[in-house]
């Protein structure tokens, strides 16, 4: 008997409690570890069809070689990974870990659905926002760490453009917050049932669309990184799996802001499905994660496109345009409160 | 006025973007499975016969990469004579040798793709350069490549 009630208290505690099963499985930890894998690949092949050629075949080949960043995983997993002797050891191995730490904690805080949400909080918008300002410190301090020129310009870089994008960042997503009234993600996303965010204000949308692109070093804003011009920026000293965790944090953010992207402006859970809670309470959640989906397939769809800006012309998109739409977006919501009320 | 023009340039981006991403076939050589028809003088691994040559050394002289040596071998019912020995690993395919060989007993095969495990075993004496790099050890399809309006570029089987 006892066996199976630590069993079933087990379950209780992994699956249905959501303190416990947001962080760890949705929108947490394991639906992060499978989409990275299935969005790289997709990233790959996507400009490898543009570009007329094939990308990642070889690896189970009958489905497209969709295994292949499981296969890199494991490669990454059994490499070396190498410590120059040169570096601050310190710095230079906590920081691949922090920075993808931190680059996943905000998606621990996301909301599932209405009901299931591992954060219960009036703040919970603010919280997130700022842990996601949390992960760029790190990419600046293991540039530092590296004691490598490569490495230092990327992640000056970095520093530059982290300037230019988190104040419309900020700004931003509070035009939105305000229309509502709320800094309640799971009460934003009630409020939408009826309008979606992205109608009531575009102007936010857009510029929160644009920074997610920035921050998350999407074609053509990949600067910091920049392989045909500083190696790999930040990451060049790196290898094996503390490579593996740098490369994936990038993706990691851009799918929490993409999450965050679809509960603010594109309905989240809305339109509901209420027979998939049935199967699981956090079910009816996976309408948001189609939707952030959609979004990160556009976002990864631009490096088949464009070429790189130089740092200059990013950090002019980030004050002359991207901080003048979210002022814009400020004096919007302000007129829609006051039309509408 | 700048910024819709802008703006319009980045749509017509991503609209080609996406018609390739749709329409267009690809233009890649499935190799190892596929291989192309090589042109005529082709310059692959260099392949070396022992009855022509006449132990001068220009070959190991003129090359560039300091890929041929002159290994001495002894040949029965004569002296030691000495003959030239490859390491693949340095030569360029620059065919220096091929041109400046006095006998001819240096020609180019068709084969440019002979890997291996070891460094070493891209060292090869006069005796294993007489014989040439192994040939592929399977039969791939072999396309030739065509010019093609559309594409660029298209192979189509030969
Ligand atoms: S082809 Fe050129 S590089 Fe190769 S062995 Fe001959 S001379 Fe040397
Ligand atoms: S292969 Fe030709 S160039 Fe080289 S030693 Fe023999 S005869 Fe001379």
């Amino acid at each position: 008997m006892q066996v199976s009630e630590i069993i079933s208290w087990l379950i209780n505690l992994l699956f249905y409690k959501p303190e416990v099963f947001c962080p760890i499985f949705y929108p947490g930890l394991v639906t992060i570890l499978a989409l990275l894998i299935f969005i790289i690949w997709l990233e790959r092949k996507i400009a490898a069809k543009v570009q007329l050629r094939y990308g990642p075949l070889y690896v189970t080949r009958k489905a497209g070689g969709i295994l292949q960043l499981l296969a890199d995983l494991l490669r990454y997993m059994f490499q070396e990974p190498i410590i120059p002797k040169t570096v601050d050891k310190i710095a230079f191995i906590a920081g691949p870990v922090l920075l993808f730490a931190t680059a996943y904690v905000p998606a621990a805080l996301l909301p599932a659905t209405a009901e299931f949400t591992g954060l219960r909080s009036e703040l919970s918008l603010l919280a997130v926002l700022a842990l996601l300002t949390l992960a760029p410190i790190f990419d600046i301090i293991i540039g530092w760490g590296s004691n490598n020129k490569f490495s230092l310009i990327g992640s000056m870089r970095e520093g530059y453009i982290v300037m230019s994008y988190e104040i419309p960042m900020f700004l931003s997503t509070l035009a939105i917050a305000m229309v509502y009234g709320s800094l309640n993600i799971v009460e934003i996303v009630e409020m939408q049932s009826r309008c979606w965010g992205i109608l009531l204000n575009p102007i936010a949308a857009a510029t929160f669309l644009l920074v997610a692109l920035i921050s998350t070093a999407r074609f053509p804003f990949e600067i910091a990184e920049a392989e045909t011009e500083i190696v790999m920026g930040p990451y060049t000293e790196y290898s094996g799996i503390l490579y593996g965790l740098l490369m994936g944090a990038s993706y990691v953010k851009f799918y929490v802001l993409s999450m965050l992207f679809a509960l603010l402006f594109l309905g989240g859970w809305h339109p509901s499905i209420t027979w998939l809670e049935k199967i699981h309470p956090a079910a009816p959640g996976l309408v948001v994660f189609i939707k952030a989906l959609i979004i990160m397939v556009f976002g990864i769809f631009l490096r088949a496109v464009y070429p790189r800006f130089r740092v200059d012309q990013a950090i002019r998109v980030g004050w002359h345009l991207l901080f003048m739409l979210s002022m814009l977006s400020i004096a919007y919501s302000l007129a829609v409160i006051w039309l509408v009320g | 006025m700048e910024l819709p023009k802008r703006v319009v340039h980045h749509i017509e981006a991503l609209l080609t973007g996406a018609k390739y991403l749709v329409a267009k076939p690809r233009m890649t050589v499935m190799y190892p499975e596929e291989a192309q028809i090589l042109p005529e003088g082709y310059r692959g691994m260099p392949k070396f016969n022992r009855e022509k040559c006449r132990s001068c050394s220009l070959c190991a002289r003129i090359c560039p990469a300091n890929a041929i040596k002159m290994y001495t071998v002894e040949v029965e019912g004569e002296k030691k004579k000495k003959y030239p020995g490859i390491n693949y690993n340095r030569c360029i395919f620059c065919g220096f040798c091929v041109d400046i060989c006095p006998a001819g007993a240096l020609e180019f095969t068709d084969i440019h793709d002979y890997a291996s495990y070891s460094l070493e075993d891209l060292v090869f004496k006069p005796d294993r350069f007489a014989e040439g790099p192994p040939p592929r050890p399977f039969k791939p399809k072999l396309v030739k490549p065509m010019l093609d309006e559309e594409v660029g570029l298209k192979y189509v089987p030969g």
